[in-house]
């Protein structure tokens, strides 16, 4: 096994341990007590989850082609289907499988 | 792992046992999903999420993160690493756009030290990711495992750690984190094992199944994105991905994940502002 890929395997690993675990520690405190800082934080969940949407589908679409009609058949059927049945499990298996066969 | 009773109708409200109820948020109210389970109907008791509850929240993540997984371990034997090099990598760094970039430099020559800071930085937006989490569960909760559920808090077990909170805050618990990212992270590994073993093209037979797994994590995020959607969350998440779409455009991927990131979490900033002015005048 490569040394340097050992090395950097364990300071990635460890660094991005720390990136996840320690603002627990420190976000307790310090970030619950301001109302920007808290109105901050609320608003990273929905930013995160849009901007990984955006990043997971902009290479295909932006390619164009039958992709993007598949990404856009996909996306609607998921969306549709949580709207219809409030399941996330559901509606992430039958956007996908509406991706597969588009 | 059975559920345990925490809170009780009439007395401030519990997450994981001991949180505080926390403005703006829905759960518990007349939108939550009917059959969510963790509420007694007679007695308003509140059901802790168990570990179980968590694994069976994974299954979207699992079926995203198996392929993608089988992707990289076969990438990486592709490019002259070991079967154990990759699993080494899956198992310890954990977070899949820096596995690849990884391979990228490493297979490039790149130094160690410009490897590690290129991949951290990768990696810089998870810092966000605990503080936001804990933020929406409560002012007191319990993180007493949290550096084991935080090892598994990747893009996705976040998400959907935020779709969870925002219709059953109040069954959060840490037993349901370590299960969600215990069976992600037995699903990531699994598949680098599989990909490692039997190579590239093991699933090119069959293109409609390997497209569709390829999906699984996109649909995911349409699917989180509809369950956390309300006319507070809308502002944000339209600068969001305007911002995250036209960096991404200019820069790279990563760097509008960031952008779009940040400038979300300043608009909630700015929003927050005036609404506590407002109640102030």
């Amino acid at each position: 096994m490569s040394r340097e890929l050992v090395i950097v395997a364990v300071a990635v690993g460890l660094g991005t341990w720390l990136f996840r675990f320690l603002p627990t520690r420190l976000g307790r405190s310090s970030a619950l007590a301001n109302g920007r800082l808290a109105g901050a934080m609320e608003a990273v969940g929905p930013a995160a989850i849009t901007t990984l949407l955006v990043a997971s589908v902009l290479p295909e679409l932006a390619a164009g082609g039958p992709g993007r009609v598949a990404v856009l058949v996909g996306c609607g059927v998921a969306g549709v289907t949580y709207a219809v049945s409030r399941n996330v499990v559901v509606a992430t298996v039958l956007g996908a499988l509406a991706y597969g066969l588009g | 792992m059975s559920g345990e009773a925490i809170g009780v109708a009439g007395r401030p409200p519990a997450v994981a046992g001991e949180s505080t109820s926390t403005p703006g948020h829905n759960a518990g109210d007349a939108s939550e999903p009917a059959g969510s389970g963790d509420r007694g109907a007679a007695d308003g008791v509140v059901r802790a999420a168990t570990f179980l509850d968590g694994v069976r929240a994974s299954f979207p993540i699992v079926m995203g993160y198996f392929p993608i997984a089988f992707s990289f371990g076969a990438a990486a034997t592709e490019r002259g690493f070991s079967a154990a090099e990759a699993v080494l990598l899956s198992a310890v760094v954990y977070s899949g756009a820096s596995q690849f970039m990884a391979l990228t430099l490493l297979a490039g020559g790149t130094g160690i030290v410009v490897s590690i800071l290129t991949l951290l930085a990768m990696n810089l937006r998870h810092v966000l990711y605990g503080p936001s989490l804990l933020d929406r569960v409560g002012r007191r909760v319990r993180t007493r495992w949290a550096p084991a559920w935080a090892f598994g808090l990747t893009d996705e077990v976040y998400a959907t750690s935020i779709g969870f909170l925002s219709s059953r805050r109040e069954a959060w618990s840490e037993r349901w984190m370590l299960g969600i990212g215990a069976s992600a992270y037995a699903s990531w590994v699994a598949g680098t094992i599989a990909g490692a073993v039997a190579g590239g093209g093991a699933l090119s037979r069959y293109p409609s199944i390997e497209a569709a797994l390829g999906f699984m994590l996109p649909a995911l995020f349409v699917a989180l994105l509809f369950s956390i959607l309300d006319r507070k969350s809308l502002p944000v998440v339209i600068v969001a991905g305007v911002v995250c779409t036209v960096v991404a455009g200019i820069a790279d991927v990563t760097t509008g994940i960031l952008a779009g990131m940040a400038v979300g979490a300043i608009v909630g900033a700015v929003r927050s502002g005036r609404s506590a002015r407002r109640l102030a005048q």
